[in-house]
């Protein structure tokens, strides 16, 4: 039922909550007897692009690999449209893409994007895999390094077939932990812009883990402040902001504005503890 | 695997400038090769100045001599011996991947293999070999026996440091699509550990030469460990260091065929030659 009502709704307006891909109710995770979340809610809707910011050691990469099935919550619950993240990972759901691109060096980009699709799904040809890493290549503007390796591609180039490579999944949602974080600033810049193009011409909903204040209003309708000791969301907030962005709105008052607010919230969740 | 290389392909590589890799090899070997010139005739100066008796240091024009002299027996050792170390070598290479794939693959096994073969490894080998003459005979058996508990162990090792050192973040992208744990170790752990495995047959290469060298001391009737002992009985030093010369001459043939070997099996292995 839940299924065919985000299949339904199909456009993506804010603020519908039954129309929410994923949510997380009261998620927490223990590790090392520390607590790393504690009491996490989160609900990211179909089609939406959230971002979760906050200070190192807060926990939110550990929030996306709960949301990926990659760590188990010690309690609480997720639902990726209505499957657990680790059905929903298996049945191609989920795109994963990290800081460190983690291309195979003795592929070239095509076959790098194609990769995880053909451990996915055994039953694709060769040739049907290579066209399919190809779309996804052009669909990142790589279309015309696919016989490139890795060493030949510079750092953003890596992480656009990294990014092309989740996508060749067709997943449901994008995780992305930091994939920028390692970038320099321009070419960071055009990344960012690069995904909120992608994100409008695929309509994937996307979750990604940022320390950029400015990454995550360029690029987010949905922005959650994580607080430390124990990692938790302290605050959350609209980018009110419209689509289609592109880098001038970073020169947009209300921007600024945002920008402000939203490092106010970030200095707060640096406090330890304190009920929110 | 890609059927067409494009000429953007091979104009982006920055390495593609031979003229002057040329010039930078033959800089970096000339200072190699001029003080081995001067070792040779100091060598020869020293031993003719001073009279020293010829089987205790023969002078290099003795040993280029005896080298000539004992072309024919010298050159059908040299086969027999490189004859060996190959044989060894690549029995050494194969046992050594298939311990390596087996500690990574089964869990169990792994635990109890492991400590066992770093154990075994400090057994010292060379006090093996009479007890491979006992068990195998004088033949080929002893020599590939105590090549392969010689050279295995770094092909094991350098494999498993490999295997093990794949990015956890790439492990979680391939279990989030329910890869299983054959198809990772096929498709990222052994060919991720290609740079390290070829980094340890290079040793294996050496230590191949060395086992069969041994081999030959402890008993054989043939191969150039058997003409250093048997001339070295007969007091004939040159030809002792002529056979010394040619097994150095196979240990670095062997290497660098181990060199060649890695250039194609790992284009993309990081190049120490560049500076």
């Amino acid at each position: 039922m839940r299924v065919e009502t985000i299949r339904a709704a199909g456009g993506r307006p804010a603020h519908i909550r039954h129309d929410d891909l994923i949510s997380a109710k009261g998620v927490s995770v223990v590790m090392a007897k520390q607590l790393v979340l504690q009491n996490i809610d989160l609900s990211v809707p179909k089609g939406s692009f959230v971002s979760l910011i906050g200070p190192s050691g807060c926990g939110k990469s550990t929030l996306l690999k709960v949301l990926a099935g990659l760590v188990d919550p010690t309690s609480g619950s997720v639902s990726i449209a209505g499957l657990s993240p680790v059905e929903a990972a298996r049945k191609r759901m989920i795109g994963l893409v990290f800081q460190d691109a983690n291309l195979l060096p003795w592929k070239n980009a095509v076959d790098n994007a194609s990769m995880l699709l053909g451990i996915a799904d055994k039953s694709l040809s060769r040739a049907k895999l290579r066209a399919r890493g190809q779309e996804m290549l052009e669909l990142v503007g790589l279309g015309d390094s696919a016989h490139k390796r890795p060493h030949e591609l510079s750092g953003g180039m890596r992480q656009r077939v990294a990014i092309a490579r989740a996508l060749a999944l067709d997943p449901k949602v994008l995780l992305m932990d930091e994939p920028f974080g390692a970038l320099d600033a321009i070419t960071r810049d055009a990344m960012g812009q690069s995904l909120l193009e992608i994100w409008q011409r695929t309509g994937k909903t996307i979750v990604l883990v940022t320390h950029s204040i400015d990454e995550a209003i360029h690029l987010s309708r949905h922005v959650h402040v994580l607080g430390i000791k124990p990692g938790r969301i302290t605050e959350s907030l609209d980018i009110g902001l419209p689509y289609p962005r592109d880098l001038s709105v970073t020169e947009d008052p209300e921007f600024v504005r945002l920008v402000v607010q939203l490092r106010t919230m970030l200095r707060a969740s640096h406090q330890p503890g304190g009920a929110s | 695997m890609s059927d067409q290389p494009t000429t953007n392909f091979s104009e982006s590589r920055p390495e593609s400038r031979p003229s002057s890799s040329w010039g930078a090899a033959t800089g970096s070997w000339l200072p190699a090769v001029i003080l081995l010139l001067a070792t040779i005739v100091v060598w020869e100066a020293v031993v003719r100045i001073f009279a020293i008796s010829a089987f205790i240091i023969p002078a290099p024009s003795e040993i280029a001599q005896s080298l000539v002299a004992q072309w024919g027996t010298l050159m059908q050792a040299t086969l027999v011996t490189a004859g060996e170390i190959l044989f060894g070598f690549l029995v050494s290479v194969a046992v050594g991947i298939a311990i390596a794939l087996v500690i990574v693959r089964f869990d169990w096994l792994g635990r109890a293999l492991y400590p066992l073969v770093v154990l075994f490894q400090n057994v010292p080998k060379v006090a093996l070999a009479p007890i491979f003459i006992l068990w195998f005979g004088y033949g080929l058996a002893p020599k590939i026996g105590l090549i392969l508990v010689i050279a295995f162990f770094p092909v094991t090792l350098s494999m498993l440091a490999g295997m093990q050192s794949v990015d956890r973040s790439l492990l979680s992208l391939m279990n989030s699509v329910g890869a299983s744990r054959t198809q990772i170790l096929f498709r990222i752990r052994v060919p991720h550990s290609l740079p390290n495995l070829m980094a340890g047959t290079k040793i294996a290469a050496t230590l191949s030469v060395i086992g069969a060298i041994v081999g030959e001391f402890a008993g054989a009737s043939d191969g150039l460990g058997y003409v250093i002992q048997f001339a070295s009985t007969q007091l004939d030093t040159a030809l002792v260091f002529a056979a010394l010369l040619l097994v150095s001459v196979l240990g670095i043939a062997f290497y660098y065929a181990a060199e060649i070997l890695e250039r194609i099996v790992v284009p993309w292995a990081p190049k120490f030659s560049q500076s």
